[in-house]
């Protein structure tokens, strides 16, 4: 399988734009050369790349124009050969290719919409899991309250941005003009309910709740981080009200308790 | 000869979930693209359940790479058989090419060299296949737009022979054979003669699109006039054998490609014997 390997190298390196002998291996006819034979491939290949980069970052797209998207898709095409055996997982990473750019336009706010429809994409196919049923909660005897564990849909994700990032891609999905950027350090919600991808504007109290259980934190730890923004006689009641909101809207897996 | 046969059947695609799920259109099957349905959850398995319960349906993949000379991918496999016993499907097929090597994909079907080392690389490749996953599969022929000096043989030698030593099925794609024929200068006639009958399961159709001297298998147009005449000659000289139309780009609403099955329909209405079509066709025809 010798010559077969090499060839297959040969091949590849040609659609990866290297220099590549693979020519020679190919019969030329009449109407179309080698070369031009190979050439379908190598834009072929360039091309399926780009069409997976365009699905998973059409806001990014629409707010750098086609121009500015396709040199970043060129940019992360020459640096990340694919590894997987599925286009949906090529753009993984795109992070790091923005991370390590620091003459590109927009940065911040480039960086933050990927970070938004990376979170899309993965709420969109996330595992699945049945929301837990809200009437177990009153059944629960009062000591088994403290230790509960709140296991988050996989689909949950928090974003605390620094720019009005959301609004900017919120403007672009309906396709208006976006806001000028300016600083807004509003945390989001993204998550999948009814097969849906949705997201809204978290309050500080819900976040931090969200990142206590998200974080592995038990039910005291999430009352104890809303300590910061109830008085204590009222915690028990918003710990209380935001779990019967997480069990409504489809953000949680399960609740584990020690009984 | 007797293999099973399904009628026709359309590629499932997205766009077109909602219609078939309000509608329960009037076709036999449903092919799925495996890839597409190798996620954690969501969208694409809530509706493949949905549609499951009211269709047959078959997995075909583009990620086996059976031609590559890297160890076969045993993640890919695994969740390709979780797939398979989530799915339930009649069969599964992925293409007699090479898509990646030294771990690095080109998400392309690429094509092989036509002689004895390869067929006896692939034969082995398909056997450890069919054994893990405990079925056998088909193996389809591509669109080429290449020939390597280092050939010996025809496509469709390359394509028996190997499906003889694996004993594996073929889905035989009608436009690919077409499109190839032309790009290579053969006669689709002799690939059709070339294969053995007993091993052909499926037939693919599809669309292409001109590019210079060559055709290209893009999948974003109509099945065009001279493939439904290869169709009708491969109906003929195969018998009944399940039949599906491909699409995968500009890809029109449902009732329009169910058009475009009628005309496969029709065709095996005049050239197959009226007790060889699925029950819905057969009452028509009589």
């Amino acid at each position: 399988m010798e010559q077969l390997r090499a060839m297959q190298q040969a091949f590849m390196g040609h659609l990866l734009g290297r220099p590549s002998d693979i020519a020679a291996a190919i019969q030329s006819t009449p109407e179309a050369d080698a070369p031009t034979r190979l050439g379908i491939y190598a834009s072929g290949y360039r091309l399926r790349l780009k069409e997976a980069l365009e699905t998973d970052y059409p806001q990014l797209h629409a707010y750098l124009g086609d121009m500015l998207f396709d040199q970043l898709m060129d940019a992360y095409i020459d640096r990340y050969p694919s590894h997987v055996f599925s286009l949906r997982d090529y753009g993984r990473h795109m992070p790091e290719l923005l991370d390590g750019l620091d003459d590109f336009p927009a940065l911040p706010m480039v960086r933050e919409l990927e970070r938004i429809e990376r979170a899309f994409n993965h709420s969109f196919d996330a595992a699945d899991s049945a929301p837990p049923d809200p009437a177990m909660l009153s059944q629960l005897p009062p000591e088994a309250w403290p230790g509960m564990q709140l296991r988050l849909h996989a689909s949950v994700v928090v974003l605390h941005n620094r720019w009005n990032s959301f609004p900017v891609w919120r403007a672009l999905s309906r396709g208006e003009t976006p806001p000028e950027p300016v600083e807004d350090t509003a945390p989001w919600l993204i998550w999948r309910k009814a097969l849906v991808s949705r997201y809204r504007a978290l309050e500080a109290p819900e976040a931090a709740a969200l990142h206590t259980a998200l974080n592995g934190g038990d039910f005291s730890a999430l009352c104890e981080a809303l300590l910061a923004f109830h008085p204590a006689d009222e915690v028990p009641r918003e710990a209380v009200s935001l779990l019967q909101t997480w069990i409504t809207e489809e953000m949680l897996a399960d609740i584990v308790t020690d009984r | 000869m007797t293999r099973p046969f399904l009628g026709f059947g359309l590629g499932l695609r997205t766009d077109h979930y909602q219609y078939i799920e309000d509608h329960r259109p009037d076709i036999d099957w449903f092919e799925i693209l495996s890839e597409n349905y190798m996620v954690p959850g969501g969208k694409p398995l809530a509706h493949l359940e949905r549609i499951r319960a009211d269709y047959p349906v078959v997995m075909h993949g583009v990620s086996l790479s059976i031609g590559s000379t890297d160890p076969l991918d045993e993640d890919y496999l695994a969740s390709l058989k979780t797939l398979a016993e989530r799915a339930q499907p009649e069969w599964l097929s992925d293409h007699l090419c090479w898509t990646q090597v030294d771990h690095t994909n080109s998400h392309d079907l690429l094509p092989l060299p036509y002689n004895e080392p390869t067929i006896e690389h692939i034969a082995g490749r398909i056997r450890q296949v069919q054994d893990y996953l405990g079925r056998q599969i088909l193996i389809e022929n591509l669109s080429s737009y290449v020939t390597y000096r280092a050939s010996e043989m025809s496509e469709w030698e390359f394509l028996d022979e190997i499906a003889r030593r694996a004993d594996c099925l073929i889905l035989l794609d009608i436009n690919n054979i077409f499109v190839s024929a032309h790009n290579h200068h053969f006669d689709p006639m002799d690939y059709l003669l070339g294969v053995s009958p007993e091993r052909v399961m499926q037939f693919h159709l599809a669309g292409h699109s001109h590019s210079g001297p060559m055709l290209i298998d893009t999948h974003d147009h109509p099945v065009c006039d001279p493939v439904w005449t290869l169709y009708e000659a491969a109906l003929k000289h195969f018998g009944p054998v399940s039949t599906m139309i491909e699409r995968d780009d500009d890809i029109p609403e449902f009732p329009a490609l169910r058009a475009e099955l009628a005309i496969a329909e029709d065709i095996a209405g005049r050239t197959l014997a009226a007790e060889c079509l699925p029950p819905r066709l057969a009452q028509g025809a009589a």
